[in-house]
């Protein structure tokens, strides 16, 4: 996209995060802006983080560590969405507390289906790569309507999650979200299918935010985004195939 | 053999991601009108081509008529 182009279209926003920035993108002359290696770099940093927070919790395992780290890195990515000016500090913290707590998960289903973690791991990098050469040549092409696409079937998972979640605590839930029958794994294909979708998102958020220069820190910003997808599809793949397994 | 599949698997993605993510995405990619628009939230949707061409539309082209009342 033009420069001239991208003006035109997030300098009438009225999203303080992208439209202040692009308004007075005069400002940033001289200073650090947002570019594809810095957030790569960054990516990958995170990624090592949370290798690290999995592999202490897959050695001391310890169900304080694991909800812990669930618990936390949910506040974390809560405050991260509104605040992405902290996500330097705040990113590098979310992906080693959210490692904590899938060391833990996936510890615990691989004592009841060995080779799961692996396999689960396999699959998350390999959609992550597959989606990203189709969104570089230009094959999956994200326009507004598929943004809304996404995201309505994403708020609507978050909703019946958290509808499920809720009914639990009165002994009742949804069910077929956790049988292993036709339903169940049928929602969970599909819920993999939006988790991976909204990788093409977190593509396409980045390369216009390096192409638009955006301020240094929304690179961390966006390695973050690019980190809550990852962790997401892999804990959705782990469940699909938990479920695949216990057949 | 199946972790060792799945393992390589893993590798081989995260070495094409580090690669591929830092090259610029294609022009079939980059040059179309229909991007979306990250300044905006999804469920405001914000058609600058059209609002340019709304009010563009409203200028009408002609002589002026002074309308009487009576």
């Amino acid at each position: 996209m033009a420069r001239h182009a991208a003006l035109e279209t997030f300098g009438r926003s009225g999203n303080p995060v992208f439209g202040n920035k692009f308004n007075n993108s005069q400002g940033f002359v001289g200073s650090e802006r947002m570019t594809l290696d810095g957030t790569v770099n960054k990516t990958g940093f995170l990624l090592g983080l949370c290798f690290f927070g999995a592999i202490i919790s897959w050695n001391i395992p310890n169900p304080f560590l694991m909800f812990g780290g669930a618990l936390v890195g949910f506040g974390l990515a809560i405050y991260t969405s509104f605040v992405p000016r902290n996500a330097g500090i705040t990113a590098p913290i979310y992906a080693f507390v959210k490692g904590l707590f899938l060391g833990g998960i996936s510890l615990v289903l691989e004592m009841q289906y060995p080779g799961i973690a692996i396999q689960a791991i396999g699959l998350t990098f390999g959609t992550l790569a597959s989606l990203l050469f189709f969104y570089k040549s230009g094959l999956i092409k994200p326009t507004e309507n598929f943004r809304l696409m996404i995201f309505s079937a994403t708020f609507g998972i978050m909703i019946l999650y958290l509808v499920s979640f809720v009914m639990s605590f009165f002994g009742s839930g949804i069910g077929f979200i956790h049988s292993n029958g036709i339903f169940g794994i049928g929602f969970s294909l599909f819920v993999v299918c939006i988790a991976a979708l909204n990788l093409v998102l977190d593509f396409d958020f980045i390369e216009q935010g390096a192409e638009n220069s955006l301020p240094k820190y929304m690179e961390w910003y966006g390695a973050f985004s690019l980190m809550v997808t990852l962790i997401w599809l892999y804990l959705e793949i782990l469940r699909l195939l938990a479920k695949l397994r216990s057949r | 053999m199946n972790s060792i599949i799945f393992g390589l698997l893993a590798v081989i993605s995260l070495f094409i991601f580090f690669n591929l993510s830092k090259v610029k995405a294609s022009a079939k990619q980059t040059n179309r009108d229909d991007r979306t628009n990250w300044g905006t939230p999804p469920w405001r949707k914000k058609n600058h081509t059209s609002n340019r061409n709304t009010s563009s539309g409203r200028i009408i082209e002609g002589e002026a008529e002074e309308v009487n009342k009576d």
